[in-house]
């Protein structure tokens, strides 16, 4: 299955600092940043910034699932972002989902236990081109890659971007966020892997998420070099020098 | 969380003294809305509205579940209002504020309490299961008169929703995915509006129709006037605020009613729109299995 190419837009939000929708495979998110902002006293750290992920979901009220992508990105972000050039402060990062992909094949209940692995990518993706629109200083910028390991004829092989039917047959899946300079950053998985599975599918989801990056300067691509996803770093970086021409245009 | 910064006292007289000589910022007529601008998501049931800066989103679903014991031949209707830190970051989760307490109310009486939607067919098995519609309102940004744009998102948002349908054989009730039979619609009744008029001056004799978030810092009174494009008004709310002359405000309800029969008109036309964006091949008609009413 083709999945259509990422498509994004900066500053949609007149009132937050910076704001980005995200529309990648189904899943489309909005985020606001705000910061940095003051800090409520029990958030108040005396020598770090805050930061705090809000996600909400489409339909139905945010239950524990919420509360565990919020972790998970807090973390993540909180790593990425120069939270030590602002003591005392917060930076509040607020993501609603838009619209997640539909499955014809099952009704979708409201509630739903269990982790969200295939919508942290566009989360990710998300926060960070809200990030950068809000000139939060950070370190790196980051991408994110999910894969779905399904069975293939006795082995498995790796699927990246899987379509909701091919999430149902996988037997594992893995959701990783890499630094622009490809270190890892978040990985999860979910489902019964071996080593070796896992070795494979960060490997392709490395591929994704950073290649663009080491191949930065190479003046050609060649044929056979089929890329497996979209390259998440160069849409990244056209986002933003398209945002910025359009900013900078006088008149 | 930091408060949201008032107005200035200038900018408090300049909104003040243009009203009285007519004027608005944004060069509107005292009796204009902003360009209403209604996008249809790719699933049913999802209304992203803008007016002016103000954007609402409302998402129409629905799940099958027990009705309550003391209605048991009626479905559920709820709708859920809550205003996120993207609005302004001085909301915060868990901790309604004064305006999502309002707009929830007026949201609930326009909408449910006026009968729009017939919860009577929402009923699957009486007393056993019955249908949950829940329309959630998410307010991406608020620049002013979100009682109005969240009321038309949510209309819409039921409007063009559609849910699973339905058999029961032999007592077993079968829900239908969208791959086996193509969803149906809510059993919908009239569409009801929210027309807010903002007064202005002493007496608040200037009644200005949809005003931004800086009118709105700087009025005396509001009031909320919901009727559909009949003119039965649905319900009325003035809270509080400068009292407004009576004769005044039946010229509010004859305004409102010229502005619900173009929100109507602007909403039909976008459903007919997005009915034929859908219908490609022209075979929807084929495939739903809809009884005629």
């Amino acid at each position: 299955m083709t999945v259509a190419a990422p498509e994004a837009n900066l500053g949609i939000l007149p009132k937050s600092d910076g704001s980005a929708t995200f529309k990648y495979g189904g899943y489309t998110v909005t985020a606001s940043v705000n910061g940095p902002i003051e800090a409520a006293r029990r958030d108040e750290h005396p020598y770090k910034a805050h930061v705090d992920v809000i996600v909400r979901p489409a339909a139905g009220a945010g239950g524990t699932r919420e509360r565990h992508l919020e972790s998970l990105l807090e973390s993540s972000l909180s790593q990425i972002i120069l939270v030590k050039d602002f003591p005392r402060c917060l930076i509040q990062i607020v993501l609603q989902v838009e619209s997640v992909p539909a499955n014809d094949y099952v009704n979708t209940k409201l509630v739903q236990a269990g982790i969200n692995l295939p919508i942290i990518p566009a989360l990710v993706q998300t926060a960070v081109l809200a990030l950068l629109s809000a000139c939060v200083p950070m370190a790196t910028t980051a991408a994110a890659a999910v894969i779905a390991v399904v069975p293939a004829g006795g082995s498995t092989k790796a699927v990246v971007d899987p379509s909701q039917r091919e999430l149902e047959t996988a037997v594992s899946s893995h959701a990783f966020v890499f630094t622009a300079h490809g270190q890892l950053l978040l990985a999860e998985s979910q489902g019964d892997f071996t080593m070796a599975e896992w070795e494979d599918a960060h490997a392709t989801a490395n591929k994704i998420c950073c290649e663009a990056a080491k191949k930065d300067g190479m003046e050609m691509i060649l044929d056979d070099e089929k890329q497996a996803g979209p390259d998440l770093q160069a849409f990244l970086r056209s986002t933003l020098e398209a945002k910025v021409t359009e900013d900078l245009q006088w008149r | 969380m930091p408060r949201e910064a008032e107005p200035s006292l200038n900018e408090k007289q300049f909104v003040l003294q243009a009203l009285k000589d007519n004027l608005r910022q944004d060069g509107r007529d005292l009796d204009a809305y902003r360009p209403l601008d209604l996008t249809f998501g790719d699933e049913y049931g999802h209304a992203d509205v803008k007016l002016g800066k103000t954007r609402v989103l409302a998402k129409a679903s629905a799940e099958v579940t027990v009705p309550y014991t003391d209605r048991p031949l009626d479905g559920i209707f709820t709708i859920a209002a809550e205003l996120s830190p993207m609005t302004s970051p001085s909301f915060e989760v868990g901790r309604p504020t004064e305006i999502e307490v309002l707009l929830s109310r007026l949201l609930e009486k326009t909408v449910r309490r006026s009968g729009a939607l017939d919860t009577e067919s929402l009923c699957l098995v009486a007393g056993q299961k019955c249908w949950s519609v829940r329309v959630d309102v998410h307010v991406l940004s608020h620049d002013g008169n979100l009682i109005d744009a969240a009321c038309f998102a949510v209309v819409a948002a039921l409007r063009h929703f559609r849910k699973p349908d339905t058999s029961m054989e032999a007592g077993v009730l079968t829900v239908y995915t969208p791959a086996e039979r193509e969803p149906v619609p809510l059993g919908w009744l009239h569409s009801p509006f929210c027309v807010t008029f903002s007064f202005f001056g002493d007496e608040g004799e200037i009644s200005v129709l949809d005003a931004t978030w800086l009118e709105e810092q700087v009025r005396v009174g509001s009031c909320t006037i919901s009727l559909n494009r009949h003119g039965e008004i649905c319900q009325i709310a003035k809270l509080g605020g400068t009292p407004v002359e009576a004769v005044a405000l039946i010229q509010c309800t004859q305004l409102a009613l010229t502005a619900v029969r173009s929100f109507t008109e602007y909403l039909d036309q976008k459903l007919t729109e997005d009915a034929k964006r859908r219908d490609k091949g022209g075979l929807l008609a084929e495939l739903s299995a809809e009884n005629d009413r």
